[in-house]
C-alpha cells in the first residue's frame, strides 16, 4: 500500500482494525477524538461495533466484557479519562482479560490542559489502579513505531491475558505525518478457551467465568501468584529499547515517545561540536529495560547521564533504579506541557561539561 | 458585490491551506475576508495563522474561543457581517467532513440571495488521506458533505500530497479521482493545487500522458502556511 497522510490518532485507529480489532468503545476526550471518530465510520465497514459509551467508567466495563468474550478489543481516552478507567483496568488485569488501552496524555494534574505531557508515567507503569498488578506499557516515539506496535500490542495482550496500554501523547495524537499502512506487523489470533461464549449444558467445554472477586484469602492467593509468576516472565522476555549512538559516549541522554525523538535531534548538534552523546528510549515501560539501560550508563566512557521529560521527573526514578548510584542521573523536564527544544537539551549537556 | 469561496472537504484535505493562500493573495488586490467555521477541531485550523492574515490584510472571523485551548462549538453573530453589502472576496474555511460542513448548513438563506456567479463552493480532495481516497469514497463524502452542507459544490480542487514527501506523481492520482467524480457529476475542475515544484514536475506529466485540460483546471500554486511538520510542533507546541 502507498503511503498515507494520516493523523496519529487515525493512524493508530487503522492499524488496530488491521491487528483485528473489531470493538470499540469510548468517550470523547481531547486530544484523542479522532480515534473513537475514525472507529466509529470503519469499524462498521469491517463487521465491528463501535459505540460511544455514557462515562468513561462504561466504556471501560464494556471492554471488560468484550475482552471476556474472546474479542479484540480497544478503549483510548486521554489522562483524565484514563484515571476515570483505573478502576476498570485493575478489575481487567485480576480477570486476566486481554485489552488495549490507548492514552494520549495531556498536560495535567486534574483537567490540566490540552497539549502533549508525559504525566502519567506512574499512571502506566506503577499501578494507575488498585491491587498488585501491571500493564504492559509501549510508548511510541513516532506515528509509523505506532503503527508497528498495534499488532504486538493485541497479540502480547492475548498471549499473557493482560491489559496492554499504548502511551502516547498529544503530539502523535495530532500530528499528520506520512505514513506507510503495511507496516502493522503479522497478527496472530490465537484459541481463547477460557472465554465465556455461551455454557452448554451437557457439553464439552466447562463454564466459564470471568471474575475478580476472591473473597477467602487462599483464593485471593492463587490468583496473585499466577499473576506475579506471569509478570516475572514478562519482565524477562518483552523489554524493548532503542539504544541510538551510546557505545563509547560521554554522556547518554535518556528520553521516551516524542521527546526521544527530540533528543535525537539534540545528540547531533552535539555530535556536530564534537560532543559524543548517546540516547537509550525505553520502547517498554512496563516492563522496563532495567539492564539495557544500566548496560548504557555503566560504560567507562560515561561521565553522566540526563533524563528530559515532560513531567517533573517521573521515569527518572526508574532510570536511576537501574543505574543504581554507579553513574549520576541529572533530570530535566517541567509538568504541564512544556517540550524542549533540542538546542536547550543540548545546552544542558554542554553546562554539565562545563561543570 | 463580493465573491464568495466556501471551502468544503473530508479532514485533512487541505482547505485551510487553500483558503488562506486565496485570502492571502486576494487582500493584495481588495477587501477579503476569511470565516473560519471549523467548530469540531480545537487544532489545524486557519485561526492558527491569524498573524498571516492580519499582516495580509485580511479580516479573520472566527468561532468565540477558537485558539484559546477550550472548545466551545458556537459560531460568532459577526459571521452574518460576510453577507453585507460590500467589495471584495469573501473565503468560508468549513470543517471537515460532514460532521465539519453542518456548521455552514444554517446560513443557507444567506446563500441563497446570492447571484450564482458569485458564489463558488470548492470540495477540496486528497486522494492521499485515508477518507477520501478513491473515486468510490470521494463520491460518497461528496454526498454526505452536499446534504448536511445544503450547498451545491460548483468545483473540484485536485490537492493530492503527501506533506513533505508530496511528488507531482501524487498530482496524477488525483487528477484520476477528480476526473471520475467530475464525469459523474458534471460538477466542473476548478483546479489543481501544489507548491510551484510540485505543480511544474505536474505539467511534464500532463504533455508526456496528455491529461485532459478540463479535469486540471487552473494551476493554483500555493506556499504551505498550515502544515505542521515535526519541526513546527516543537516550537509551536499543538
Amino acid at each position: 500500500m502507498a503511503k498515507k497522510l494520516m493523523k496519529g490518532c487515525e493512524a493508530i485507529a487503522e492499524a488496530a482494525i488491521q491487528a483485528g480489532c473489531r470493538y470499540f468503545f469510548g468517550y470523547p476526550i481531547t486530544p484523542q477524538n479522532d480515534i473513537p471518530e475514525y472507529m466509529s465510520l470503519r469499524l462498521p465497514q469491517v463487521g465491528g461495533c463501535f459505540l460511544q459509551a455514557e462515562s468513561e467508567l462504561a466504556a471501560i466495563n464494556m471492554v471488560y466484557g468484550a475482552a471476556g468474550a474472546g474479542a479484540r478489543v480497544m478503549t483510548s481516552s486521554s489522562s483524565p479519562g484514563i484515571s476515570l478507567k483505573q478502576e476498570g483496568i485493575s478489575t481487567a488485569a485480576a480477570a486476566e482479560l486481554p485489552c488495549v488501552v490507548v492514552n494520549m496524555m495531556r498536560g495535567g494534574p486534574g483537567l490540566g490542559n490540552i497539549q502533549a505531557s508525559q504525566g502519567d508515567y506512574f499512571q502506566a507503569t506503577k499501578g494507575g489502579g488498585h491491587g498488585d498488578y501491571h500493564v504492559i506499557v509501549y510508548a511510541p516515539s513516532s506515528i509509523q513505531e505506532a503503527v508497528g506496535m498495534m499488532a504486538k500490542a493485541f497479540d502480547v495482550a492475548d498471549e499473557y491475558r493482560i491489559p496492554v496500554m499504548i502511551l502516547a501523547d498529544g503530539l502523535i495524537g495530532q500530528m499528520m505525518e506520512p505514513v506507510d499502512m503495511d507496516q502493522v506487523g503479522e497478527v496472530h489470533l490465537r484459541e481463547k478457551p477460557w472465554a465465556a461464549t455461551g455454557y452448554v449444558p451437557g457439553g464439552k467445554k466447562p463454564r466459564a467465568v470471568i471474575n475478580s472477586l476472591y473473597i477467602e484469602t487462599e483464593d485471593l492467593d492463587v490468583l496473585v501468584s499466577r499473576l506475579e509468576a506471569r509478570y516475572e516472565v514478562i519482565r524477562q522476555k518483552e523489554p524493548m529499547i532503542e539504544t541510538y549512538k551510546t557505545e563509547g559516549a560521554e554522556y547518554i541522554l535518556c528520553a521516551y515517545g516524542t521527546v526521544a525523538r527530540v533528543c535525537k535531534a539534540a545528540v547531533r548538534i552535539l555530535e556536530e561540536k564534537g560532543v559524543k552523546v548517546g540516547l537509550v528510549r525505553p520502547i517498554t515501560l512496563w516492563p522496563f529495560p532495567y539492564d539495557k539501560v544500566r548496560e548504557a550508563i555503566a560504560q567507562e566512557s560515561v561521565k553522566e547521564a540526563l533524563t528530559v521529560e515532560v513531567s517533573s521527573g517521573q521515569m527518572v526514578e526508574d532510570i536511576r533504579l537501574a543505574v543504581n548510584g554507579i553513574k549520576p542521573v541529572q533530570f530535566m523536564g517541567k509538568g504541564g506541557s512544556r517540550i524542549p527544544s533540542a538546542e536547550e537539551i543540548a545546552e544542558r549537556i554542554m553546562e554539565m561539561r562545563r561543570a | 458585490m463580493r465573491d464568495y469561496y466556501v471551502m468544503l472537504g473530508g479532514f485533512g484535505s487541505g482547505k485551510s491551506e487553500l483558503a488562506l493562500n486565496m485570502a492571502v493573495n486576494k487582500a493584495a488586490a481588495g477587501d477579503c475576508m476569511l470565516v473560519d467555521l471549523d467548530v469540531i477541531n480545537p487544532y489545524f485550523r486557519s485561526t492558527e495563522r491569524a498573524d498571516v492574515l492580519e499582516a495580509a490584510g485580511v479580516e479573520l472571523i472566527s468561532p468565540p474561543y477558537s485558539m484559546k485551548k477550550i472548545e466551545i462549538m458556537s459560531l460568532s453573530p459577526r459571521v452574518y457581517a460576510a453577507f453585507a453589502p460590500g467589495e471584495g472576496t469573501v473565503f468560508f474555511d468549513v470543517g471537515g467532513d460532514h460532521v465539519g460542513a453542518v456548521a455552514i448548513g444554517q446560513y443557507k438563506p444567506n446563500f441563497m440571495k446570492l447571484p450564482p456567479e458569485k458564489l463558488n463552493v470548492l470540495f477540496v480532495i486528497n486522494p492521499r488521506r485515508p477518507v477520501a481516497a478513491d473515486f468510490e469514497s470521494a463520491s460518497a463524502l461528496l454526498e454526505k458533505i452536499q446534504g448536511v452542507s445544503r450547498l451545491q459544490v460548483t468545483g473540484f480542487v485536485n490537492n493530492a500530497n503527501l506533506a513533505e514527501e508530496t511528488v507531482p506523481e501524487h498530482l496524477l492520482e488525483g487528477y484520476e479521482v477528480v476526473k471520475q467524480l467530475s464525469e459523474a457529476t458534471g460538477i466542473p475542475v476548478w483546479g489543481t493545487c501544489g507548491t510551484q515544484e510540485i505543480l511544474d514536475g505536474f505539467e511534464k506529466i500532463v504533455a508526456e500522458k496528455q491529461l485532459d485540460e478540463r479535469f486540471i483546471g487552473r494551476r493554483y500554486p500555493i506556499r504551505i502556511l498550515m502544515h505542521r511538520s515535526w519541526d513546527k510542533f516543537l516550537t509551536e507546541g499543538l
